[in-house]
């Protein structure tokens, strides 16, 4: 991502030109005319691009002001009277709000711990098999979840746990008598949350450090043998410290979305019956601004969920770059 | 090279373990699958495992027959591939000129690109655009917003970026014109990772639900994962049958229907998945390669 650089010989052609006086002269002794003749084409083609990203990604966050005004659906954004921080105050001092905070960061915490050494795990086991047909069958079976919504997954887990006629329920029935309300305890709805989580993902997750893994120099492998070493020895001393900066930039972009708890499968998995440990800040704000439509409470919430993942992306990115594994 | 005794022990029992966890991600839609072909009394008894029991279509017909679901079978049809031909054009227009060293602001735009990455305006500014923009209730509102994925973007870029630049050159000195030479050099060039973008693009409009639920409101115009997750969440498709067609009504269960529902969603893209399997990786690794 370096600067355009006019080279020496577009330099050298632009001081021979002769130096008519216009308007874009200094542009021309900036580039160079033979650039600047190229870069017409390349205008052409990324000006709808700068446009889209204008009106609907950097023109939404003028929207903002809307979390501190007391927004009318009639005076519009501009003329909604202010309200100050008291939507910031709403969020921070109801206790409801407070613990839809702490859900959000739980479950994503939660999520982070189990979910991310598994797809490490899986791409060092199918490294180590040797028959290529199997480590391609098993390949295409763990990518194949990632390719679902989590609609159908919602709908593979509701038919496998529900309690009247889950799958999992008529086994339990037949052996101890009685089902097991799987999604309307707390500690089971986590459970099965983070593992579908799990299910749908970890395979896909793998193949970055799959990829990374078929980087590593060979020979390193065979001088480590030569001097004795066994598998799990070359495992912990040459694969796992080549994969480290690709484990360490993968968990950075984790840590920036901690905030940003996927909508879809939160959900497709919540019921009434676990709302207290279910409801999150993404369901919250499609519940509160888009059915309610409490237009000002749900951008500061949604605020506060940007500007939380921006401190922690960039502290973690600082972290990194502590030890040398800076994302920029 | 020969193993030892601990090692090949070692090997098989990998072997096993991963052949579990790959029939594991299958067998859960293999289930769904036994238990959309299966039979009332079977579904009821729980006695499908992975194989249909008293084989029955009725799941099938009650769908056919009492849901909407040809209409936004259709519907997500439409979504899906406009949607991928507008993302494939914008996010080429946007990748080749910042793989373009000599593209001028080029260090500028891809950081203004990256930050909407790590910092965006939300959901409800955003609502409000498209609300200010008249695009409620129109596909517009599936599509425009997210013309540009931003990680796709980059896999693009960073593979038109490997391309030689003599190929450039050489086409240059012959007179070819940058248009040409997108159209009849770098783009044929580059036809795996496009392949590669357009499924990533494609399942994600077939996969749309959350901004279905947010923008469409008429009930002609949803979608099928939309169908699908009401038909999950209550029973009124079961009501509504029992007044119309009572006989049908007698021969199925939720479960059934909501099986069927969900084999019909998920078909289409098992069927393309295994063609497009060697494409898709092959895009993630392109995009792997710079980290």
């Amino acid at each position: 991502m370096s600067e355009a650089n006019p080279s020496s010989t577009s330099a050298m052609i632009n001081q021979k030109a002769s130096p008519v006086k216009t308007k874009s002269n200094w542009l021309v002794r900036k580039y160079g005319k033979r650039v600047l003749k190229q870069n017409i084409p390349l205008y052409i083609m990324f000006v709808p691009v700068i446009l889209f990203y204008l009106i609907f990604k950097y023109y939404p966050m003028t929207g903002l002001v809307i979390a501190f005004k007391k927004y009318s659906f009639i005076k519009g954004i501009w003329g909604s009277p202010w309200a100050g921080l008291d939507s910031f105050k709403m969020i921070f001092q109801t206790k409801q709000n407070f613990n839809i905070i702490w859900n959000t960061l739980k479950l994503s915490g939660l999520s982070i711990i189990i979910g991310f050494p598994i797809p490490i795990i899986l791409a060092l086991l199918l490294n180590e098999v040797r028959k290529l047909q199997i480590k391609r069958l098993v390949q295409t079976l763990v990518y194949l979840p990632h390719f679902l919504n989590w609609v159908i997954v919602g709908g593979i887990v509701v038919t496998v746990f529900s309690q009247s006629t889950g799958t999992l329920n008529h086994v339990i029935e037949k052996m101890f008598g009685e089902s097991y309300p799987f999604l309307y305890k707390e500690f089971s709805w986590i459970t099965i949350y983070l593992t579908s989580g799990v299910w749908k993902e970890a395979g896909w997750n793998a193949i970055i450090y799959l990829a990374a893994l078929t980087a590593i120099d060979q020979s390193l492998y065979e001088a480590a043998s030569i001097d004795g070493a066994n598998r799990w020895q070359q495992t912990i001393r040459i694969t796992l410290p080549a994969i480290t900066p690709t484990i360490i930039i993968l968990l950075i972009l984790k840590i920036g979305h901690l905030m940003e708890l996927g909508f879809d499968q939160v959900y497709v998995l919540q019921n009434n019956a676990v709302l207290e440990v279910s409801e999150v800040i993404s369901t919250f704000i499609y519940k509160i601004g888009i059915q309610q439509a409490n237009f000002s409470l749900a951008t500061a919430m949604g605020l506060f969920e940007s500007l939380v993942g921006l401190i922690l992306v960039l502290s973690a990115n600082r972290i990194a770059r502590h030890f040398g594994q800076g994302l920029w | 090279m020969k193993h030892t005794q601990g090692e090949k022990l070692f090997y098989n029992l990998n072997y096993i373990f991963l052949l579990i966890i790959g029939l594991s991600c299958l067998l859960p839609i293999v289930h769904i699958f036994a238990m959309s072909l299966s039979d009332k009394h079977a579904l009821m008894s729980g006695t499908v495992s992975f194989w249909p029991v008293d084989f029955s279509l009725d799941g099938y017909k009650a769908l056919f027959k009492e849901s909407p679901i040809v209409q936004d079978f259709t519907n997500s049809l439409i979504i899906t591939v406009v949607g991928t031909f507008l993302n494939m054009v914008f996010t080429i227009l946007a990748a080749y000129p910042l793989s373009k060293r000599y593209f001028i602001g080029r260090s500028f735009y891809s950081f203004a690109i990256i930050f909407t990455l790590i910092f965006s305006a939300g959901l409800i500014p955003t609502y409000l655009l498209v609300q200010k923009l008249g695009l409620i209730n129109s596909y517009g509102a599936l599509w425009l917003p997210g013309l540009i994925t931003v990680y796709n973007l980059l896999v693009l870029r960073t593979f038109f970026e490997g391309l030689p630049e003599e190929l450039e050159e050489a086409s240059r000195i012959d007179g070819c014109s940058e248009w040409r030479l997108i159209i009849q050099i770098v783009l044929p060039l580059s036809l795996p990772v496009l392949a590669a973008l357009t499924l990533f693009y494609g399942v994600g409009h077939w996969n749309a639900f959350v901004n279905v639920l947010i923008y469409i409101n008429d009930s002609s115009k949803l979608n099928l994962a939309v169908l699908v997750q009401q038909m999950i969440q209550n029973q009124s498709l079961l009501q509504e049958l029992t007044n119309t067609q009572p006989e049908l009504a007698a021969a199925i269960t939720p479960e059934g229907v909501k099986a069927a529902g969900i084999i019909v969603i998920t078909l289409p893209m098992l069927i393309v998945y295994p063609f497009l399997q060697r494409f898709f990786v092959k895009g993630v690794l392109i995009g792997a390669v710079k980290g």
